[in-house]
């Protein structure tokens, strides 16, 4: 038993004298999954804005179906104007330097969090207050129900500790505690022993910052438990290990202009709007015509899955809004009740031919792979579409008049507003093709200021398709094409159970880490 | 005192020891004015490059948060960086600091750029100088060895292997030694500067070699190939010389021959090469360390570029700036006391 047990220990590369308190779970895990945070631990700067700040414990959590679950707070409420946040906090937690964690250290916190010019966007703040020693008030500019996810998000900071120095010596209430960061190259942290929460089975954890080439050959040489690989990698085998995909709302689609070139110009003088793209028709057909499942296989090796919207899988998403399969057939009825007729191979309306270009990133493989072939699927049905790699350089100059490819993700539903709401038209990278539709607005207006979750998820759904039939996405207006949703592929010791991760956003590495005092060490 | 200076002229009498000291001091503050041009046309150069790059600081910033990052936010992160004034405004803004002795403040890793520098350049310079010390005697060695034994096999296998030295990409050998001694071998460890999980006081002296040994050899491997071929010819150049004739005549056997006669001659051009090479030096820096996780200035340096960390990236181009020139210098000092031939050039300019 004990020769079995230090065997594991060996295989997997843990420290080979360990014997947790657990029995036989190793004292040590060594990851290498990246993600290291260059300007360091302060939460009110952005760090741990995918949720799990390790060695701060944020108010609300979400669990692996991504529901909302208390954490700090016990309860939280919602004024009916939804301008006032109410949260009560337990009174048990205390920092890792011993001292209780406050409902003054929270309104710090959001206060600073709200002026500090970081990752994590709290503008929409007014004030916070604390009321008494386990009440909360957070007052809101505007109301705003994606405001919970500031609640997930947002690691509480000490007040009293919160310094110049915060960032490389942070103090919290998480499940792990600082140990020591070797920039570049590894963060150890160590079982936070005041924590409030279940007690994580390992002792110490170990970040390696290594390059995804490296990460690999650390798996190899068995001196890591997991390892994060791009997909192009995770066909190779490594002993000992079995690899895990897990999946993401880490997506790809096509945005088209929604609106039809008019000569109008933004305010920079760029060009909006394009003739073919600006028809249902043409965007409902390339809808129907494209055959995800072949792009999931063919571009991403397998590791991905059909992209039916922007929010597959999250709570939030509308399930009738998905075109499901692909049927070339039904394109063609589609354009040709529009009234484009095939001329020569490629389809003619009044003068304008079904042709349009596609712009995406060069220097990115996966887009130009999607991007080709989605050019290939449409041209039978009498579509034209000119894949074309250039640098984000030109995509800024013609984004309002050309289709782009972009990548989104997030289990903040902010992002959905963002993408489809008439007032984000020509804003950042947002509703970059001036995608307008006032039944969809008003429903991404009133789940914007909902003051309870189940209403605004209600509403989030219409807004992709409600009972009238109206909606974003692809089986009503298809302001986009959806193609992928990307897997996450990391290579996991076969002694590691890391239960049931939850679907990650944009960003390949940290998120996988939300369940870890959850992870069990089965040899 | 007139006659002092008429001597001068000539080449045999050998200058007064005040004399000497003054062309000393002219040659310094010569090398120091230029040092302070060459500095200043550096930083306008690389502000002004800065300024046009079509990467916006912020955007590179936020990176994969755009969704969820607001305009009202990204105005917030511009005026935490001083991104509003216009570019001429911030540059002497920047000078105004620098003349006062204050480097700034690094986005990329929210520390002043002094700390990130001193921390940084401390673990390079582990690397690099042991990296420098091992290409130039492994290349010099090698060289002697290939020019006394020139047209021989020692001398045709020493010279295939600096040729595909010098053709072979660093990041390429580099991930090539990572593979066979770490991965299959297992005698080094994959990654960083310390042992992996390991507290700091607990890391020993001979933790860090052993973590240095790879990278520095991969690093050293891009100085070697020059060294090697200039050293070679520079012996081979002495040993057919007539003096080295007259020696072998009198009976002196190779190896005499080599210590007394041709060291001098052939190291000139191996630490003029080896001076000089510094820029090379960081240039693979940046690479051998990006490829072994090891935490130096070429690992800061590709992070500042990224992120269009302004401050950052200018203390680093002016560092590294001081660091070839004196290089140089040094390099052309050293040639010249060790090459008197030179010397004698210079004077007849």
């Amino acid at each position: 038993m004990v020769l079995g047990v230090v065997l594991a220990a060996c295989a997997a590369g843990v420290d080979e004298n360990a014997s947790g308190k657990s029995g036989a779970a190793p004292k040590e895990l060594r990851l290498a999954i990246g993600g290291e945070s260059e300007d360091g631990y302060d939460p009110t700067l952005g760090w741990g804005r995918y949720g799990s700040p390790l060695f701060q414990s944020t108010l609300l959590a979400r669990d692996a179906d991504l529901n909302i679950v208390n954490d700090l707070a016990t309860k939280h409420s919602v004024s009916a104007d939804g301008l006032v946040w109410t949260v009560d906090i337990r009174t048990d937690a205390k920092f890792s330097d011993g001292k209780p964690v406050t409902t003054d250290d929270v309104a710090y916190t959001f206060t600073t969090a709200g002026r500090s010019g970081g990752l994590t966007d709290v503008t929409a703040l007014a004030k916070a207050v604390a009321v008494d020693n386990d009440t909360v008030e957070l007052h809101l500019k505007r109301p705003q129900s994606t405001f919970v996810n500031r609640l997930v998000s947002l690691g509480i900071v000490p007040k009293h500790a919160h310094g110049k120095d915060y960032a490389r010596k942070p103090i919290g209430s998480g499940p792990f505690t600082f140990v020591q960061w070797d920039e570049g190259q590894q963060l150890i942290v160590q079982r936070n022993e005041n924590y409030y929460g279940t007690e994580p089975v390992f002792e110490r954890v170990v970040f390696t910052f290594t390059s995804e080439d490296a990460s690999l050959a650390a798996a190899k040489a068995g001196q890591a438990s997991m390892a994060a690989v791009p997909s192009s990698l995770a066909k190779t085998t490594v002993s000992g290990m079995k690899v895990v995909p897990v999946k993401s709302v880490d997506n790809r689609g096509v945005m088209f202009p929604y609106v039809a070139d008019t000569g109008k110009k933004t305010a920079e003088g760029l060009p909006i709007g394009n003739n073919v793209t600006s028809d249902k028709a043409i965007r409902q057909a390339i809808n129907q015509a494209v055959d995800r499942q072949a792009l999931v296989d063919g571009v991403l090796e397998g590791f991905g899955s059909p992209a039916t919207g922007p929010v597959d899988g999250l709570p939030w998403y509308e399930p009738s809004s998905a075109i499901n399969g692909n049927d070339p057939s039904k394109a063609k009825q589609l354009l040709d009740a529009a009234g484009w007729r095939d001329n020569g191979g490629v389809r003619e309306k009044a003068g304008v031919k079904a042709a349009f270009t596609l712009l995406y990133p060069a220097d990115d493989t996966i887009r130009q792979g999607l991007a080709l072939s989605v050019a290939d699927m449409v041209k039978p049905i009498g579509i034209q579409i000119t894949a074309k790699g250039v640098s984000w350089d030109v995509i800024d100059k013609r984004l309002h008049a050309d289709a782009v490819l972009f990548g989104w993700g997030s289990h903040d539903p902010t992002e959905m507003y963002n993408l489809y709401s008439s007032t984000q038209a020509g804003i950042e990278y947002w509703n970059t093709g001036y995608y307008s539709n006032p039944i969809v607005q008003e429903n991404l207006e009133t789940a914007l200021s909902a003051t309870d979750q189940a209403e605004a998820t209600k509403y989030w759904k219409a807004a992709q398709h409600d009972a009238d039939g109206n909606g974003f996405g692809p089986s009503a207006d298809a302001a986009w094409a959806w193609l992928v949703n990307l897997q996450h592929t990391y290579f996991v010791s076969d002694c590691l159970d890391i239960g049931k991760p939850q679907i990650e956003p944009h960003g390949h590495g940290w998120p996988i880490t939300a369940g870890i005092t959850g992870w069990r060490w089965t040899c | 005192m007139a006659l002092d200076l008429l001597s001068t002229t000539t080449e045999e009498a050998p200058p007064t020891r005040t004399l000497r000291r003054q062309r000393l001091l002219t040659a310094l503050a010569t090398r120091l004015i230029r040092l302070v041009l060459l500095l200043t046309a550096v930083a306008v150069a690389s502000f002004a490059l800065m300024s046009a790059s079509p990467v916006d600081p912020v955007d590179a910033y936020v990176g994969g948060d755009i969704a969820a990052i607001g305009p009202e936010q990204r105005a917030q992160i511009a005026e935490r960086w001083g991104l509003d004034d216009p570019p001429v405004e911030r540059f002497g803004h920047w000078l105004g600091q620098i003349v006062r002795g204050d480097l700034g403040q690094s986005h990329t890793f929210n520390q002043p750029v002094v700390d990130v520098i001193a921390n940084k350049f401390l673990t390079s310079l582990a690397l690099m100088a042991v990296a420098w010390c091992l290409s130039g005697l492994i290349g010099f060695t090698l060289g002697l060895i290939a020019g006394v034994r020139r047209g021989r096999w020692a001398d045709r296998v020493i010279t295939w292997w600096a040729y595909t030295l010098a053709s072979a990409p660093t990041f390429w050998v580099g991930l090539l030694l990572l593979y066979i001694f770490s991965v299959s071998l297992q005698w080094t460890p994959i990654c960083c500067a310390v042992p992996v999980g390991t507290v700091a006081s607990d890391v020993g002296l001979l933790d860090r070699l052993h973590h240095l040994l790879l990278p520095a050899l991969t690093l050293s491997l891009v100085g070697i190939a020059p060294v090697v071929l200039h050293t070679r010819q520079a012996t081979a150049v002495a040993m057919s010389s007539d003096y080295v004739a007259f020696a072998r005549a009198q009976g002196e056997r190779t190896l005499g021959l080599v210590v007394h006669r041709v060291l001098r001659n052939a190291a000139g051009p191996a630490l003029l090469l080896q001076f000089s090479s510094l820029g090379e030096l960081f240039g693979g820096s940046v690479l051998a360390e990006q490829v072994f996780s090891y935490p130096g200035l070429g690992a800061a340096t590709t992070a500042a570029a990224l992120g269009q960390d302004v401050p950052l990236l200018l203390a680093i181009t002016l560092f590294t700036t001081v660091f070839v020139y004196s290089g140089n210098q040094l390099g052309d000092l050293l040639h010249t006391w060790l090459d008197p031939r030179t010397r004698r050039l210079e004077a007849a300019r």
